[in-house]
């Protein structure tokens, strides 16, 4: 069943960060519906927050592979609906 | 004292006790082919004739030495070049530092001459990836770049490193035990977790233990054997498990997979415990998912978070390291015996040998490559590196060679790429001098990466080239006669005269076509001194059983 995933996502304010993450959903062909991002912790720290509609059972895979990535320091998500 | 970053760049590689590089000078990586002129007595740079080649040697050098492979590469070109090779790493977890030159940082974007953005076509098939800008950065980064790829599960880096950062000066210091929090700890298993593992263990009446290529990786066979042995497993090997276990060990009953053994796919679903261990539960492994092993709870173990539940649902998990996890679960197993379990492989691979006793007959006196594998198997004892490329002689080459030593059956298994043999035993005939080292190759993959041919010319490698030419592209036909009617589209090759190929690059050869001449011929290739190509001309139309058809669950495994 498709659900709609909200994820947040703690990384390193870094170049290409961010291409890694959208990567991992271009992979699954999965659109991205919303998106944000700005530096928190004095700018050395980012946080990315996106919300995709995704297939029940991939939601939680989606978060491990994001979260393998060297420059991701943690990752959430809610299920929306 | 200041001194280049193309210095810096030689001096990391020393400080990371790097031994081997290969590679291909080109104008964005000058200055660190310079810089390496300095150093050749320490370092060895191997001239491919390709960069593929680099890529796939190094991988070879990493699989079997258990250091980071590492590749050298110009921008532009060079880079793509790489590309199959990082691919392959990934995709096979090998440890790779691959390091290529770009423009100068003042260049980047500006599409100048042999500029490619080399982060963005790496991204997904890295690890990681830093372009350096700066001289500034090299040491920091190096030592980064080496401790994330054989970190955790290893796998492929790709340091991009601008022109003038190569030029300009810089104080070096190297960091002492680089590492990142990140990475501190893998094994994240509980004892509550081993105790739950060890009690489905220890209640399972037909469990089967599957080993992949983290057992290789991890050095964890011993474990194995001692937790197979302690509960009585069958112990089955994915295609990258092969070696793990020696072949004769008893309690070996076979591979998993689309080629697998008859017994272990068919008993996969009757299993009630399957215990995969350091392997990631790939299509190839299990058929259709949604009817693999529907009797079975599952134990996986893997030190990769991302692979628990990715494909098959688990009942437990034990993450980390493989030889860590089984060494810790042993004292939660209890001695048990599965005498009646073991029985039905046992009657199932008298079923196989039936249908391999068929095709024996239909093929007598004639040379096919399960023959050839079987042959020189004999002759060697078992004890050679088989490095396997793809298609049918991957297969023939996994399922007929009596693998005895420890991880001497080296292939491309993920990604598949066709062309990966012949260097990747350049780096494995590097690495292990000592060892007997075979390249098996198919008439269409020999072709892809034939100019490495060179490179085993220049530095004098005894590599053993075995070309089994059946004028297709084997595994392609075999499918187009099983599942398309026939219809040959385009497998079929024109080859060119090998044996004059490689004379021309100074490389004896044989071609043998006669079944009454193998052995002779596999004796005299095998006690050949000196590389050499020996074509062995096989049946055309032969194929490899038993076969998991595409789409189908692993006990609808075809035995013709």
């Amino acid at each position: 069943m498709i659900k709609t995933v909200q994820y947040n996502v703690v990384c390193e304010n870094k170049p290409g960060v961010l291409y890694r993450i959208t990567n991992i959903l271009l992979k699954r062909k999965i659109n991205i519906e919303l998106l944000t991002a700005y530096p928190i912790d004095s700018k050395k720290v980012s946080t990315v927050n996106f919300t995709v509609n995704v297939e029940e059972s991939k939601i939680n895979n989606i978060a491990k592979q994001i979260k393998k990535n060297i420059e991701v320091i943690d990752v959430n998500y809610l299920v929306i609906s | 004292m200041k001194i280049t970053g193309a210095k810096a760049v030689i001096q990391s590689l020393l400080n990371e006790k790097v031994e081997v590089i290969f590679g291909y000078p080109g104008g964005a990586n000058m200055p660190i082919y310079d810089a390496l002129y300095d150093v050749r007595d320490k370092i060895r740079h191997i001239l491919v004739r390709h960069e593929q080649g680099a890529a796939h040697a190094a991988e070879g050098y990493a699989r079997v030495s258990g250091k980071v492979g590492v590749c050298f590469a110009t921008s532009g070109p060079g880079a793509t070049n790489l590309v199959t090779g990082i691919a392959d790493a990934m995709m096979d977890s090998v440890p790779l530092v691959c390091i290529t030159g770009q423009v100068a940082a003042s260049l980047v974007g500006t599409d100048a001459f042999q500029e490619t953005d080399v982060i963005g076509i790496t991204t997904p098939i890295t690890k990681w990836n830093y372009q350096i800008t700066s001289a500034q950065e090299i040491a920091e980064v190096f030592a980064k770049a080496f401790y994330i790829a054989r970190t955790g599960r290893p796998g492929p880096v790709v340091i991009d490193i601008a022109k003038n950062a190569q030029f300009e000066e810089v104080d070096f210091f190297y960091p002492k035990n680089f590492s990142l929090e990140k990475y501190k700890n893998f094994n994240k298993f509980t004892a509550d977790d081993l105790k739950k593992a060890g009690k489905l263990i220890n209640s399972s009446n037909k469990p089967l233990l599957i080993v992949g290529h983290g057992v290789i990786i991890s050095q964890a066979q011993d474990e194995v054997l001692a937790l197979a042995k302690k509960a009585h497993l069958p112990i089955a090997a994915t295609l990258h498990g092969l070696s793990a276990i020696p072949v004769s060990f008893p309690l070996y009953v076979g591979m998993t997979g689309m080629h697998g053994n008859y017994a272990v796919n068919k008993l996969t679903n009757q299993a009630d415990l399957i215990i995969g261990c350091g392997m990631r539960f790939d299509d190839r492994v299990t058929g259709v998912l949604s009817k693999y092993a529907p009797k079975a709870k599952i134990i996986h173990i893997d030190i990769d978070e991302a692979e628990i539940d990715k494909n098959v649902k688990t009942t437990i998990s034990l993450v980390g390291d493989a030889k860590k996890i089984l060494s810790s679960l042993l004292p939660y197993v209890k001695k048990n015996s599965h005498q009646e379990w073991f029985k039905l492989f046992f009657q199932l691979k008298k079923e196989e040998e039936i249908y391999h006793q068929k095709r024996e007959e239909k093929f007598k006196n004639k040379i096919t490559m399960d023959k050839v594998f079987s042959v020189l198997s004999k002759i060697t004892d078992g004890k050679a590196i088989i490095v396997a490329d793809v298609g049918q002689n991957q297969m023939f080459a996994a399922k007929y060679f009596n693998y005895q030593t420890f991880n001497s059956y080296i292939s491309s298994g993920g990604l598949g790429t066709m062309g990966y043999a012949l260097p990747a035993a350049i780096g494995v005939k590097i690495a292990k001098p000592k060892e007997l080292v075979i390249a098996s190759c198919g008439d269409g993959g020999l072709q892809m990466t034939i100019q490495e041919l060179g490179t085993i010319m220049q530095e004098r490698l005894p590599i053993k080239i075995l070309l089994l030419n059946n004028y297709y592209l084997g595994m392609v036909r075999q499918w187009q006669d099983l599942f398309f009617e026939k219809r040959y589209s385009f497998t079929y090759m024109q080859n060119p005269n090998f044996l004059k190929i490689a004379e021309g690059y100074g490389i004896k050869g044989k071609r043998v076509k006669d079944f009454s001449q193998l052995e002779k011929s596999l004796e005299e290739f095998v006690n050949e001194k000196e590389a050499f190509l020996l074509e062995v001309v096989v049946e055309k139309e032969h194929n490899v059983f038993p076969m998991v058809p595409q789409g189908a669950a692993v006990d609808e495994v075809r035995l013709e």
